[in-house]
């Protein structure tokens, strides 16, 4: 139990005094670890303890957020009095709480605070030789491994009360490997909405080999050309594009400003029918779900674009209530110290009928982008642009050799209208997100997809 | 908080450890975004916490927490001793003796305190009425913030260093949205200070409004190659990544470009760089860094000569060097680890102007996207994507966007022939002083 029922209560209450339509309070202990492993040695390892409590009053289209890191009474009363000071006159209701449902259970197995630091330097350290143990190319394997459990309590003054205990795992392996003077890099990871049972279904040993061959592979690698070429994405990682390009022009404070390419565009078609992107934050220990949003919403699963056609948007209360609409489970934030906004969750593209060979067989000359190595998009106009770590060229419908230095670079709306191919090789990987200085969780899929006409910016013509 | 890192200390140094630190830190903060000139968010807090560091057999442990109670200060000691059981012993690790002297500097207003919120609101709204009075084609104005802190900082370690300093900063910052028929286009501006009386709402509203204005009806170029003039906002992201290459701990882990180029040139004898953890405009400014050593000045090249790296206690340790006063850490929660403070490209002779003036046809850079996850640190090939306008007989002219600029990061420091006097702040990825600069020749793809 973080705090009384009685005193959340108490303190909606002191945040209304002076009026606004709506207050919540969001009320969180956060234990946390993280290890690194460099040059096979264990360092800079840490505990955390982040605890405190945000108070928040909504007013018209505006709100007063006061956050603090103390919970006794005191201080949430007086944390919630500064907060709805500049709510202005007339005094507003604060009803009583009752528990919510959650959207669905994350269960913790094995609650990664209970388990030993030992435990955890032995998992970095096998992820480590396995990376090593991919060839004596590799000459530097970094390792991360971090956990966080958090106790979290939400109420509002709609009478509702959510509670959730939510643990994550995580691994991430980066691999340097090394030949004849050039130097290449490799990443992979792996995480979840659980606690340490991850690795009875995960292998440490995968992760750090995996990111070993891709060092390795990239060792081969040629300069990337540059020019517009059918690019086609691997099953993935190159929902991360879509995550970028698209989803972050569907979040509704975007739409709401009009600062999105997808605003008054419901119902319209604004990709190719192969596309169907979802938003999912209740698939079962996903590394984005949760039973609730961090504004006590029950998770659920969102259509927001259908066979091409622009169905919702993802809304968080404040927005909702702008817009007069139901949240989606979709208000988000880092911790205590920050306000929800709308975020995604887990965003996906769905599979399609062909395969991945199909795809590459039917591509003529091309660009096979493999592994991201992240990117940025301007939501206002949907223009990208994307590192490819791991890429290759495709020629008369084959992967040929490897390409370095390769940027995927184009705009969300027209790279969703030229996917012409999509494949049933679903993969989802895991990430964090980044927007208005607040990092969350995040899993971003699709399947083997072609898009047509990318522009690839490479470094070849510099060099010749 | 100096008391707080004291008793935190000795509460830690109970435990049998042979060396301890304990860093405290007491922040306030507000924050102030209006929209269409109203207030659509305002966030303040208060916050502390501690950060504690154990040595022992050569092992370093570290917790932090952000219960301050004896409870809670006890449970941070136990879990830094539970990390220093499993980390790896380093001949290296080990805390900073005590300096004698330690610089000056004026970091603190009080004004900053006393200035009341409803004129930070104003301030904010005026940034945003500023943009948006600039032009009609300024549709919106998204992201008009103020955003102001005041901190104070202890460190207290067992060799018996324990000081504190305090410090304030604020900046205003916007995103304009211009808008015509064919297109949207955005552009930033931000001031920096230590109150807001220092912060000039109208020049950051016009200027948003202008590099926005300025990108309307761009459209993509032919590729070619050609000599680019970068400003000073992508300067200083390009200057950013330098400045993480030239720190000790990417060059011993072989994640540097630079490593083992001491004392040869590795940029044209224009460039000049400093890391200034002094310098009173500098918000990375601080008496001693967060192992409590002296801040300074660190000459890092000299007339294109690679002259130093950057050190922290255990990077220095590791080559038998004193730190530079470069042990950072944003607050409690993260250990110190080597970073840059402030990095300062010293301004070159000529204006911005004349950086444009030789040039028949070229490119000038307003904005850079991916230039973090775009550049390989090793061998600095990079790869951005960029926007900005065509330079057509030594004159700005047309808009270019979804472009992309190629190359080496070390190809392009060589290939700086002009440096610009336009030198500004710019607070992102670091604190950064940047002029503009011309290079020859850049490979850019287009159409």
């Amino acid at each position: 139990m973080l705090i009384d029922e009685h005193l959340a209560e108490k303190a909606l209450a002191a945040a209304l005094e002076r009026g606004g339509e709506f207050a919540d309070l969001y009320v969180e202990r956060r234990a946390s670890m993280s290890l690194s492993l460099e040059d096979g040695k264990l360092e800079k390892i840490s505990h955390g303890l982040d605890a405190g409590a945000s108070i928040r009053v909504i007013r018209g289209r505006s709100i007063s957020f006061v956050f603090t890191e103390k919970t006794d009474e005191k201080s949430l009363i007086e944390a919630a009095r500064l907060a709805g000071e500049a709510a202005g006159r007339g005094g507003g209701r604060a009803a009583p709480l009752a528990p919510v449902k959650p959207g669905s259970v994350h269960e913790i197995g094995e609650p990664p605070d209970s388990v030993a630091a030992g435990v955890k330097a032995e998992l970095i350290k096998a992820t480590d030789r396995a990376a090593r143990a991919r060839g004596p190319e590799v000459v530097q394997a970094s390792i991360g491994f971090s956990d966080d459990v958090s106790k979290i309590m939400i109420a509002n003054s709609e009478g509702c009360l959510a509670r959730e205990e939510r643990a994550r795992v995580r691994l991430i392996a980066r691999v340097i490997a090394s030949r004849d003077g050039s130097y290449q890099t490799g990443y992979d990871s792996i995480g979840a909405l659980k606690g340490m049972e991850l690795f009875e279904s995960a292998s440490p040993e995968q992760v750090g080999s995996s990111a070993a061959e891709k060092a390795i592979t990239m060792l081969d690698s040629r300069l990337a050309p540059s020019g517009k070429m059918a690019v086609v994405m691997h099953r993935g990682f190159g929902g991360v594009l879509f995550h970028e390009a698209c989803g972050h022009g569907l979040e509704a404070d975007a739409v709401e400003k009009g600062a999105s390419v997808f605003a008054g565009r419901i119902g319209e078609q604004v990709a190719s029918p192969l596309v169907t992107l979802i938003d999912d934050g209740s698939i079962v220990n996903e590394w984005g779900s949760g039973g609730f949003d961090d504004e006590g919403v029950p998770t659920q699963r969102n259509i927001l674009i259908e066979r091409g056609v622009l169905k919702g948007f993802m809304f968080d209360r404040l927005r909702a209530m702008n817009a007069g609409v139901a949240s989606t489970g979709n208000g988000r934030r880092q911790s205590f110290r920050h306000p929800p906004i709308p975020r995604m969750t887990n965003t996906f593209i769905l599979g399609g009928d062909s395969t991945a060979e199909e795809i590459i067989a039917s591509t003529e000359h091309g660009f096979f982008a493999k592994t991201l190595s992240g990117g940025q998009v301007e939501p206002a106009t949907g223009d990208f642009v994307f590192g490819v770590s791991e890429g290759y060229l495709i020629e008369n419908g084959k992967v040929s050799y490897p390409l370095r230095g390769a940027t995927l670079i184009g705009n969300g709306l027209v790279a969703m209208k030229n996917v012409d191919m999509t494949a049933g090789d679903f993969e989802m990987n895991i990430g964090v997100c980044g927007k208005d200085g607040q990092g969350v969780p995040v899993g971003s899929g699709q399947g083997t997809l072609r898009i047509l006409d990318m522009t690839v910016g490479g470094t070849e013509a510099q060099r010749r | 908080m100096l008391d707080v890192a004291k008793k935190a200390l000795d509460v830690a140094m109970a435990t049998g450890v042979e060396q301890a630190e304990a860093f405290a830190q007491l922040n306030r903060s507000v924050r102030v975004k209006v929209y269409q000139q109203e207030v659509e968010e305002l966030v303040s807090s208060t916050g502390s916490g501690a950060g504690i560091r154990v040595i022992g057999g050569g092992s370093v442990g570290y917790a932090y927490t952000s219960d301050l109670s004896p409870e809670g200060i006890e449970a941070a000691v136990r879990a830094a001793s539970d990390a220093m059981s499993v980390t790896s012993p380093d001949e290296f690790a080990g805390l900073p003796q005590p300096a004698a002297e330690f610089p000056r500097l004026d970091l603190y207003n009080p004004r900053l305190a006393q200035v009341p919120v409803a004129d930070k609101i104003s301030l904010a709204m005026a940034v945003e009425k500023a943009a948006l009075g600039h032009d009609r084609r300024i549709r919106q104005v998204e992201s008009a913030t103020y955003s102001e802190s005041d901190s104070s900082v202890a460190i207290a370690n067992s060799l018996g260093f324990a000081q504190s300093y305090k410090d304030t900063s604020c900046y205003a910052f916007l995103q304009a949205i211009a808008e015509d028929e064919s297109q949207m286009q955005t552009g930033i501006s931000f001031v920096t200070g230590r109150e807001p009386g220092q912060l000039d709402a109208a020049a950051a509203g016009a200027e948003a409004a202008g590099r926005a204005l300025a990108l309307l009806g761009a459209r993509q170029c032919a590729s070619m190659s050609c000599p680019v003039v970068l400003d000073p906002f992508v300067t200083a992201s390009v200057i950013g990544v330098v400045g993480s290459a030239l720190t000790a701990e990417a060059v011993q882990k072989r994640r540097s470009m630079f490593a083992g180029r001491q004392e040869e040139p590795v940029a044209s004898r224009l460039v000049n760089l400093l890391d200034d953890g002094t310098h009173p405009e500098g918000l990375a400014s601080a008496p001693f860094d967060g192992e409590g050593v002296p801040t300074r000045q660190t000459e890092l090249i000299k007339d294109g000569i690679l002259q130093a790296f950057l050190y922290d206690t255990y990077t220095g340790r590791k080559d038998s060097r004193a730190s530079t006063g470069n042990g950072v850490r944003g607050n409690y929660r993260s250990q110190p680890h080597v970073g840059p403070t402030n990095l300062r490209l010293a301004a070159g002779a000529g204006s911005a102007a004349g950086l444009l003036s030789g040039v028949e046809l070229g490119f000038y850079v307003m904005d850079v996207t991916g230039m973090h996850s775009g550049v390989n640190p090793v061998s600095g090939d990079f790869s951005v994507g960029a926007t900005g306008r065509l330079i057509r007989n030594g004159n700005l002219s047309e808009p270019v966007r979804e472009v992309t600029v190629a190359g080496n990061l070390l190809d392009m420091l060589v290939g700086i022939k002009k440096i610009g006097n336009d030198n500004r702040w710019v607070p992102f990825g670091g604190s950064i002083h940047a002029p503009s600069v011309l290079i020859e020749p850049m490979t850019v793809s287009g159409k």
